[in-house]
């Protein structure tokens, strides 16, 4: 797309802006992959629309507060970047505008502590865990609630299970076949302990030994994807510093969302001095799912105990392994490994869940229509289990799904496999 | 033909005064008002992203109704007639010949959101309003052992609609035909706001609205014909060592008697864009890739067929490979559709063409575009659906760095090795207004009169779509 945006006075960031708006042909072909565009209807909420939205403002055609509400309806689910034949780096450019265009917004009090609140307690899974603990208890009252509320209680469990902390080394069992890192993440060891327990259990069976390295803390996503590029640069420099690619054979996370923000890395430190650190530490992060399926295609995976009986799964793709990360294969081959599953397509499988990140907090509205077509689609293929492999969606998903009065339970895919491996499939 | 008239929401009242974040203009403040805040665009923010389609950018539109009915086309149309603007449909936008793209400010109504879409299998027919999504008919349609054959690369983005107004065709459509031929009947709003329901018989008005790129009319809705699907379909993938020999294989594999369903050629710089997009194992070497598929009710024969198919390529020095299963055939496939816009990953910008020309002239003109090519300092590819003659080859080139000028002589050369070789301009995108300027070397005077007249007799005010299609008529006088 032509433009004359300043890169000059943008710096690395406006490279990369610059760069994502040159390689559109404005073809549409994102239309359909977009989750906003298919419930609005209208251009100014889809992928193509805000691209010309943020070239406009940055070339200064336009102010910054009209383009504003269609760039927060975007939940940065990436459907748009693998629907794109010319190549448009969406996400780039969505991150980095968000993070050019956070100081210059006017914010309402309310907004502003919202914000801050959610970047606080995120990234931190003991302070979260309490706000989880007091959320449970207001639950009840929902429904008297304000919408800003009611939104984050709906998505909590009925239970909040205890932390578990996880061993800092978790030697192999048998064998040791390699060695990685491993990055905990956040909300998940507070939401969903178990989700770790299992992924440490599952590469120890495996042959792995398992670092989780001192000084380690958020991956810094939800802050970079809402604009607090402050902030993640604080908690990409200590991941930098807490993890030595050249110690590990692969540095893993189990939730899609954090995998995929430390992908990133590179991208967000584009241009600045620790840009070729961050590139060395980026080629080594590699999901959970698709480490253990290195060892499933060499042939060196434990095999899984066959399910005792026949098991239908129904796979929900995250928009930040199968679009940011270009993981689809992976889990489901995992999945099929053990005798006995059967691995179903979700229709409308492309489409988000409507958790992405903080999106369910700041826009409940839309994230409520999208869970609830999320379940309907997934619950259509009357599944036995429902597998995911991230915590955002996870909640989501299990929340609107219960809600729809199905008790079908939700897993992470490496729960899966470890219910396989301890015979309790 | 049946017509009827709505009643009119008349705007008498005092006009609402514009106001930061509001109306900014008497237009869209008169249709927020008739038709609620929902249904009007009227933000700078929200009327920016109507003045585009797939290959331009026009001029941002004072006002964008979004309709859910047909009723609401209507006030849209005398609204702006009223206010003595011009008014420009629009589908999803995905349109390539400039079509959707306002050449003045004015009223743009998207049909996105007439989404309507009934099924008749007894009948056999589709009943689409004009913003159900092309792939949406089929998709409704298979469940009841039926589909709606049009395929525009686009045909998951585009609307019927606009494949209407433009006459979309695609892969499928040397064999089954183009989108007017499923069509049995239309509703359309006239230029005076008027909803008029044709079918088929004479005149044919129908036909007329067909591929008239929103000049004549606003399609609102339109009943379409489905087929049961072939049985049996197999697909396979040549690859040539030089554009010529690929269009001299089509040729001969024609001659032989197969009639391919599908039958697609994309050279070498398009076969790397795509690939860099999908990671297939595409032949990257190879100056030219036809995709090709048989299908019938009978495997034997369409097994046949594709064996005369392949005959021809190898005959023609073609290398080939069948598709092993259903699922590579889909990738093949999905590597053609997305060869329009993976060109981006090349030049940012492109001039693409639409010409059709007589199947035994395509090796000739084939190796003549690319010797234009060659010798120009732009990078010209060619692709498209070689079946029928229908070829798009694509100037790319970057506006900040070349010469929009250079870029429009040279299309306008490519286009005269088409009208030499007895072809045509457009056989499926439209004229829109990239191609305007070169509609005097393909069309003689008289029949442009003719068009004229159409064109009058419809429009009296020029108010539906104006600079596109015909040539301005200042233009005829000053250069006889």
């Amino acid at each position: 797309m032509n433009n004359e945006i300043p890169v000059q006075t943008l710096g690395g960031q406006g490279e990369v802006m610059a760069h994502a708006v040159d390689a559109c042909v404005h073809c549409g072909f994102c239309l359909p992959a977009c989750p906003t565009y298919a419930l609005l209807g209208d251009e100014m909420d889809s992928p193509r629309g805000r691209i010309v939205l943020m070239k406009e403002v940055l070339e200064g055609g336009l102010p910054l507060a009209d383009a504003a509400p269609h760039l927060d309806r975007c939940l940065g689910c990436q459907a748009c970047v693998t629907a794109c034949p010319s190549g448009v780096p969406y996400g780039e450019l969505i991150t980095a505008f968000r993070g050019w265009s956070e100081p210059q917004r006017q914010r309402s009090a309310f907004d502003r502590s919202k914000r801050w609140a959610i970047l606080k307690a995120l990234p931190a899974p003991r302070l979260f865990s309490v706000a989880a603990r007091v959320g449970q208890f207001a639950k009840p009252l929902a429904p008297v609630l304000p919408a800003a509320l009611r939104g984050p209680l709906d998505l909590l469990p009925e239970t909040v299970p205890a932390m578990q902390p996880s061993p800092k080394v978790t030697p192999a069992r048998g064998v040791q076949r390699g060695r990685v890192a491993f990055l905990v993440g956040c909300a998940q060891q507070a939401l969903a302990p178990n989700f770790n327990a299992a992924t440490l259990r599952v590469l120890a069976r495996n042959g792995i030994e398992v670092v989780i390295p001192d000084g380690q803390g958020c991956c810094g996503a939800a802050a970079l994807h809402t604009g607090a590029r402050d902030e993640a640069l604080k908690l990409v420099r200590a991941n930098l510093n807490a993890f030595n690619p050249g110690d590990f054979d692969a540095i893993l996370s189990n939730a899609a969302g954090c995998g995929a923000g430390l992908k990133e890395y590179p991208m967000v430190l584009h241009g600045e001095p620790d840009e070729a650190r961050a590139k060395a530490f980026a080629a080594k992060v590699m999901d959970i799912s698709e480490y253990l399926n290195t060892l499933l295609q060499n042939g060196e995976l434990e095999p899984p105990v066959p399910a005792s009986r026949p098991l239908t799964v129904a796979y929900h793709d995250a928009c930040h392994l199968a679009h940011a990360q270009g993981v689809r294969a992976a889990p489901r081959a995992l999945l099929r490994a053990i005798p006995g599953v059967r691995v179903l397509e979700v229709p409308e499988g492309d489409l988000c869940c409507g958790s992405a990140g903080t999106y369910n907090l700041e826009q409940p509205e839309l994230a409520g229509q999208l869970g609830e077509r999320k379940a309907k689609n997934i619950l259509s293929t009357t599944p036995d289990l429902i597998a995911s492999g991230n915590i955002g969606c996870h909640t989501q998903i299990q929340s609107h799904v219960r809600r729809q009065g199905s008790p079908t339970p939700v897993l992470h895919t490496v729960e899966i496999l470890d219910r396989a491996y301890r015979g309790e499939l | 033909m049946s017509t009827e008239k709505l009643a009119l929401t008349t705007n008498s009242g005092v006009r609402k005064p514009t106001s930061a974040g509001g109306a900014s203009n008497a237009l869209a403040a008169d249709l927020t008002r008739v038709l609620g805040p929902r249904k009007v665009l009227s933000n700078l923010s929200e009327r920016l992203n109507y003045r585009y389609d797939a290959i331009q950018f026009g001029a941002t539109p004072l006002a964008v109704v979004l309709p859910e009915s047909t009723g609401d086309v209507v006030t849209a149309v005398r609204a702006a007639r009223a206010a003595g603007v011009p008014i420009v449909g629009r589908g999803a936008a995905s349109g390539l010949s400039g079509g959707a793209a306002p050449l003045e400010p004015g009223l743009v109504i998207s049909f996105t959101r007439m989404t309507r879409l009934t099924i008749h299998p007894e009948r056999r027919e589709a009943t689409a309003q004009a913003g159900v999504v092309t792939l949406a008919v089929t998709e409704a349609a298979r469940p009841h052992g039926l589909i709606y054959p049009p395929d525009p690369a686009s045909f998951r983005t585009s609307t019927i609609g606009g494949n209407l107004a433009e006459n979309a065709g695609g892969p499928m459509c040397f064999k089954y035909g183009v989108s007017g031929d499923y069509v049995r009947a239309l509703e359309f709003v006239d230029a005076d706001g008027e909803v008029h329901r044709l079918t088929r018989d004479v005149f044919d008005l129908a036909g007329l609205l067909i591929g008239s790129e929103g000049t004549l009319g606003l399609i609102t809705e339109a009943t379409l014909r489905l087929i049961p699907p072939p049985k049996f379909t197999r697909t396979l993938m040549a690859h040539f060592p030089e554009v010529g020999a690929c269009a001299e294989a089509v040729s001969r594999a024609i001659a032989a008697g197969a009639v391919p369903s599908k039958l697609e050629f994309m050279d070498r710089a398009c076969t790397n864009a795509v690939e860099d997009y999908l990671h297939l194992g595409l032949p990257r070497d190879a100056e030219a890739v036809l995709l090709v598929d048989t299908d019938g009710e009978d495997l034997d024969t369409v097994q046949d067929e594709l064996r005369l198919v392949e005959d021809a390529c190898v005959a023609s020095g073609g290398t080939v490979r069948r598709a092993a299963t259903d699922d590579e055939g889909a990738q093949l496939w999905r590597a053609r559709r997305s060869v329009s816009p993976a060109l981006g990953r090349i030049r940012p910008q492109r001039m693409n063409e639409d010409i059709v020309v007589p199947r035994s002239a395509l090796p000739d003109v084939v190796r003549e575009i690319r010797a234009l090519g060659d010798a120009s300092p732009f990078p010209v590819v060619q692709f498209g659906h070689i079946g029928d003659g229908n070829l798009h080859p694509n100037i790319l080139f970057d506006p900040r760095r070349e010469d929009a000028h250079a870029v429009h002589d040279l299309a306008h050369r490519i286009a005269l090795v088409a009208i030499r070789h007895g072809g045509v301009l457009s056989g499926e995108h439209g004229i829109g207004s990239m191609k305007r300027d070169f509609m005097r070397d393909a069309v003689d005077p008289e029949t442009l009169a003719a068009l004229r007249g159409v064109k009058r007799t419809l429009d009296p005010h020029g108010a539906l779509n104006p600079g596109k299609i015909l040539p301005s008529e200042d233009d005829l006088h000053a250069h006889p």
